[in-house]
């Protein structure tokens, strides 16, 4: 069985979005990494690979370091999404006029009777 | 090494609108229940409000039904009221913060409607729950043909 890898699974759990930001601005090793959190180096390793296998890292080696760089482009397929549901509430709102146009022609048919 | 900022804008949704009818109207249709229930919720749902006490720390209940027949309750309590003007309101299990802004101009009324999530897991949660439902988008299309259709 294949676990889940996109960029959702990337971004689901905060210490792999507070790698993500970590090396957005430029790229770090993977033992840069493991000191800036207070979690055990293998699980930091493992949220490596897990951002590895969803495409959000790319890791090139640097001498003896590995280093690890942000592939942002595939964050764009997030705010995508996000656009979707700001477009839920648009429809709220396309319903809530409607309903005031409907509501008004009522109104306004009463006192003209 | 979370961000301490106080950016909010990976968990906020910020819509706005001019409609076109006068302030005291679109209050209404926010605040009544029995006017809320006709245009609130996806399509194809049906709405039952069950409580709603439009004042400072008054709840809101409502619970939407789905075409098939799933219930989706929602909780929400007002936090601000102020007539003709503002609606804070804490939604409850997703968490998130609305406040919804009434400004008159003339005969029209410009909304502004601020969503404010609890935090980004919450946001992507409720995202990607929206992607989930493939039909989300055609469902809220047909509620707004059925509401045409009513006289």
């Amino acid at each position: 069985m294949k676990a889940r890898r996109d960029v959702y699974q990337a971004i689901a759990d905060p210490t792999r979005r507070a790698i993500i930001n970590m090396i957005a601005t430029e790229p770090h090793n993977v033992n840069a990494i493991a000191q800036k959190f207070d979690i055990t180096r293998q699980a930091i390793s493992l949220h490596i690979q897990i951002l590895i296998d969803c495409g959000l890292i790319a890791v090139k080696q640097q001498g003896r370091d590995r280093l690890c760089e942000a592939q942002l482009d595939q964050l764009s397929e997030v705010s995508m999404w996000v656009d979707q549901y700001r477009q839920h509430f648009e429809k709220k709102l396309d319903a809530m006029e409607t309903y005031i146009e409907k509501l008004k022609k009522e109104r306004d048919g009463k006192h003209n009777k | 090494m979370e961000n301490t900022t106080s950016n909010t804008t990976d968990r906020e949704i910020f819509i706005s609108r001019t409609i076109n009818a006068p302030v005291a109207l679109v209050w209404e249709v926010w605040t009544k229940p029995e006017h809320i229930a006709n245009w609130w919720g996806p399509d194809g749902f049906t709405n039952t409000i069950t409580v709603m006490d439009v004042q400072p720390g008054g709840q809101w209940n409502l619970v939407m039904h789905s075409p098939d027949g799933t219930d989706y309750q929602n909780k929400s309590v007002f936090k601000e009221v102020v007539p003709h003007k503002k609606i804070v309101l804490q939604h409850f299990n997703p968490n998130f913060t609305a406040t919804i802004q009434f400004e008159e101009q003339g005969d029209k009324t410009h909304l502004n409607w601020h969503m404010l999530f609890e935090s980004e897991e919450v946001f992507m949660a409720v995202v990607k729950a929206h992607k989930a439902d493939e039909g989300l988008k055609q469902n809220v299309e047909k509620l707004v043909a059925y509401l045409q259709g009513l006289k």
